[in-house]
């Protein structure tokens, strides 16, 4: 069966038609091209999939997309666009770079919209705060190390 | 020097950060269809018929085949190690299984359709009757007469048996003053990388050419196993990786997708696209590890070990074409390890079951015989009543008997084993860590400090196969100046791209931006064979340095000529070519290439071959393949080990255990670049405490898989894994010309006998023995409970 639905996916109005079965992460990568957005397990474990619906982080495997009608949907490459200062990375995103806390990178876009919400809820978030922050998002190449110390960095200087 | 040794970010960082890696998945074609793979629900079983027509009829269908039409179609897949070559068993895989089925995942048919729905559903449809055969779980078990056969025709479920042995062992058990026996069970897990594997063929009918995007560490290797497989030259396939999102080996073979994505692109004369999922993965991608490591030692009073006899079985699984089942040959070829125990036997048996097929996994066999030796030092050091690391400080290879050669040919180049353990004891307060147990134990808390000790063998070159010890690189540079490196390595998102870029930024002198590094286009790059056993920054970083030397030579040949100086008398750094001492003689790098490109007949560059352009291969000058007067044989070039502490604490009433710190002193010889080296061993110690503490592949007795998904194969999250404590002793490797040894797979072996140590440790009241894993809470809640209703004796698990 099919439905139509209308939201908005990086500031930008869109209607579509999909098949009802259709998972939001699917609609975003096949339907709309938003390949940052990943496909790790299908069940709501790994976080790869993680995008922002209507302010919250969701993981995209785990809704329908012909639920997201009405809603507003945030990828990385919006995020990326939205938050970009003069051609520059994002801090979040600098300070991922700066620690090299990504390998393979199939689990950054997730990690950094988690990392996003973290530190919006807690600006000045303890290494527990962080570890359970992110305990959502699996990374099987960094064990995570390199991604605390980004965290904390950008803790740090967050100033508020 | 300017990059070599610093902590450079890798250079795909700021595009994967903000989401633009074009992994596999994310690549498409017009007008593709996509595969779904029909797998067995029986773990052994007899395909007594495949009913395809309603599948056939079902809207958007393009293709439905089974076993019948693969063997008519194509070839058995080239097994990536053929157990045949080793004095082993065989059997032929085909893409699809052809009349019996042998582990519940088995391939048995394949649909594209225009659509993923459309796919799932005609997969649905297809009906395959099946007879059971009785299923065998078990590897001892496998092993008895009696036992139900996987492959009749063998007469046995012994895949292989591997004998080494040296020195006198009968004598040393003789006179030793005690010997112990013991047997440890590691249990089934698997690599599973976040990213599923995933293809896209593209059979081009017109151009009579394949294309297939495929998430894998080996592109060329398979590119000539997929003509082999599909009829077709070499010539008329491209392999095209883009990034890879994790692999830890299981992506160095050709599966039976791979092929079969191919094979139904051409039959459909459309692309075909094929992404794994994640039970799939789970129960299909490659398992590792589950192996009976039994023990006999022999010492004496003062700690010195005389004597080992080890037998391993390795539970395989089913036989597939990826070459798996090696880790077990690994496991037997890397004891005794970092000691020297010349008296020494090693019996390995390999065993096939009704479990899925091992599958290359980081550690490959070498996290085995780690944790082996790990325990039986710790029960050398419990019997004759002395401290667990200076039994290991007793027994190491002396560092000034380097290369030492093992009773089975290893051959370990260089090192201070003694000097690391030391060392890491110092950094992490070993000698005073009793005080704060005791303090702790006061409250009813229970911490514990272990020792451990990983060889990491890197570099595996094995005789008549693609697992081997050398590589290329082509560098080029371009009239602007600008770098391409173009290697027979490939990265799966490890980040030897940015070592590589570091290697030979410094070898041109020019800045590392101007470096790109090309890899997994076998188009494109010079043949290699890929990723795989840390083999890709000193192996592939040294072809890379050999060609920046050669094409550097070029540039200071002419640019001497330009600045009437002499090539011994100039620095390049940064992209500017100076006369030592004279600021004012200098020609940036770039006009040097311009010139060499555009002025190839003026008078600077007449009288040297034009071009700037090099492609160069390295091998290991230290791998013998000719048996010695012993008969021993060494495959492995490159010997990187990590001295390693690590603290828990375990919670009596739950039974759960606390990583709270974990500290290693680690040899990977020269690090090229500490952000990486120290990423990979992070990742990798995540990765053994998961397989010690949280993953398992479960099966009940009839082979069902228990533990299909992320729900119930648990892996480590940011709560559970603490941060590593890396600290670097540099011994260079004497045969790379860097001095850089294996650096990746290190630290995935030493979790398993360090924290298993640290644990024994803290339970030291309860009396507690490990001999099993994986430390679940519930077997270590067990082990406590045991001794609490009976103090008669210690517990075992």
């Amino acid at each position: 069966m099919q439905t139509t639905i209308q939201l908005t996916v990086n500031n930008t109005p869109c209607e579509a038609t999909v098949d009802t079965r259709t998972l939001l992460v699917d609609f975003l990568r096949d339907q709309l091209d938003l390949t940052g957005t990943h496909l790790g397990c299908a069940t709501g474990n790994c976080g790869a999939c993680t995008v922002v619906l209507d302010g919250l982080t969701v993981k995209a495997c785990t809704i329908l997309a012909a639920d997201v009608t009405g809603s507003a949907v945030t990828t990385i490459e919006g995020w990326t666009q939205d938050t970009r200062q003069s051609g520059d990375l994002h801090p979040i995103q600098a300070a991922f770079v700066k620690h090299h806390a990504l390998q393979c990178g199939f689990c950054t876009p997730g990690m950094v919209l988690s990392v996003q919400q973290l530190l919006q809820e807690k600006p000045h978030p303890t290494e527990a705060d962080i570890r359970h922050g992110i305990a959502g998002n699996l990374c099987r190449c960094t064990g995570y190390a390199s991604i605390i110390k980004a965290v904390q960095e950008i803790a740090r200087g967050s100033g508020d | 020097m300017a990059y070599i040794g610093s902590a450079v970010s890798g250079i795909l960082d700021t595009r994967l950060v903000a989401g633009k890696g074009q992994y596999t998945a994310d690549v498409s074609l017009p007008d593709m269809g996509y595969m779904t793979v029909v797998r067995s629900p029986y773990a052994h079983a007899r395909i007594l018929s495949i009913d395809t027509s309603a599948a056939q009829q079902h809207p958007g269908v393009r293709i439905v085949v089974t076993g019948t039409d693969i063997q008519q179609w194509s070839q058995p897949i080239p097994h990536t190690l053929n157990p045949s070559a080793f004095g082993g068993k065989t059997t032929d895989i085909y893409c699809l299984a052809i009349d019996r089925v042998h582990y519940v995942g088995t391939p048995v048919a394949a649909v594209v359709a225009d659509t993923r729905h459309a796919a799932t559903e005609a997969a649905g449809l297809i009906e395959v009757e099946y007879a059971d055969l009785p299923v065998v779980i078990d590897a001892e078990r496998a092993l008895e007469p009696d036992s139900p056969l996987l492959y009749p025709e063998w007469e046995t479920n012994e895949l292989m048996h591997v004998r080494f042995q040296g020195g006198d062992v009968e004598p040393a058990f003789a006179n030793a003053d005690h010997i112990l026996d013991d047997t440890l069970r590691l249990h089934r897990h698997t690599a599973t990388p976040l990213e599923p594997r995933a293809a896209l063929a593209h059979y081009d009918d017109r151009a009579e050419h394949l294309t297939l995007w495929v998430s894998t560490q080996a592109p060329h290797p398979l590119r000539t196993t997929l003509a082999n497989t599909l009829n077709m030259d070499e010539n008329d396939i491209q392999v095209i990786q883009p990034q890879v999102g994790g692999a830890f080996g299981v992506k160095i073979p050709t599966y039976q997708e791979d092929p079969l994505a191919c094979l139904l692109s051409k039959r459909t004369g459309r692309p075909v696209k094929w992404i794994e999922e994640r039970t799939e993965h789970l129960m299909a991608g490659g398992h590792a590890r589950e192996q009976t490591l039994k023990f006999s030692v022999a010492c004496q009073a003062d700690g010195t070990v005389v004597g080992l006899k080890v037998r391993i079985i390795g539970d395989v699984g089913a036989l597939a074409a990826v070459g798996g089942w090696g880790m077990s040959y690994v496991a037997s070829f890397v004891v005794p390890g970092p000691y020297k125990i010349p008296n020494c036997e090693v019996d390995l048996s390999i065993v096939v079951t009704n479990k899925g097929p091992w599958n290359a996994y980081r550690g490959f066999g070498k996290e085995a015989a780690s944790f082996l030796m790990d325990r039986v030092m710790d029960r050398v050091a419990d019997t004759v009543q002395m401290d667990r690391a200076a039994v290991r400080l007793k027994n190491f290879v002396p560092k000034d008997e380097f290369p030492y050669t093992q009773i089975s040919g290893a051959t370990l180049d260089s090192g201070d084993y003694a000097k690391a353990l030391q060392a890491v004891m110092d950094k992490a307060g070993y000698h005073d860590f009793a005080e704060e147990q005791q303090r702790l134990r006061a409250q009813g808390r229970y911490i514990g400090i272990g020792v451990g000790f990983e060889l990491t063998p890197e570099g595996g070159c094995i005789p008549d196969s693609f697992i081997g010890g050398y590589e290329g690189a082509t560098v080029r540079v371009s009239p602007s100046g600008q770098v391409t490196v173009l290697t027979g390595v490939t990265s799966p998102g490890s980040g030897n791209e940015t070592g590589i870029a570091q290697i030979v930024a410094d070898a041109l002198g020019v800045p590392l931006s101007a470096v790109r590094v090309i890899q997994g286009d076998t188009q494109a790059c010079p043949y290699g064979l890929g990723n795989w056993s840390s083999r890709s920054l000193f192996m592939g970083g040294s072809a890379s340095l050999y060609a920046a030397r050669e094409v550097h030579h070029k540039v200071l040949r002419v640019a001497a000529s330009m600045l009437q100086s002499t090539p011994e008398d100039l620095d390049c750094e940064q992209g500017r070519i100076r006369v030592k001492g004279q600021a004012d003689r200098e020609v940036a790098f770039n006009a040097v290439a311009e010139y060499i490109h555009k002025r190839a007949f003026d008078h600077h560059a007449f009288d040297m071959e034009p071009g700037l352009e090099s492609t160069r291969y390295f091998r290991m000058g230290n791998i013998h393949h000719v048996p010695d007067d012993k008969g021993r044989i060494n495959t492995y070039p490159s010997y990187p080990y990590a001295a390693c502490v690590a603290v828990v604490e375990v919670d009596v009433e739950t039974g759960v255990i606390t990583l709270l710190r974990y500290v290693t002193v680690h040899d990977c010889g020269t690090v090229i670049n500490p952000l990486l080296v120290e990423g990979q061993f992070q990742g990798a110690v995540a990765q053994g405490l998961g397989g010690l503490i949280y993953e398992q592949l479960s099966y009940d007795d009839n082979g069902q898989l228990q533990t299909g998904t992320f729900m119930d194969y648990t892996l480590p999250t940011a709560v559970e894994v603490p941060s590593v404590e890396i600290h670097h002793q540099e011994v260079p490797s004497p045969f790379t010309p860097l001095g850089a040894k294996g650096a990746g797979e290190s630290g995935v072996s030493s979790p398993f006998g360090t924290i298993v140590s640290a644990v024994e440790n803290a339970l030291t009241p309860f009396g507690v023995t490990i001999h099993a894993t994986p430390l679940t809470p519930q077997r270590v809640w067990r082990m406590i409970h045991a001794t609490r209703h009976d103090n008669s004796g210690g517990a075992d698990a």
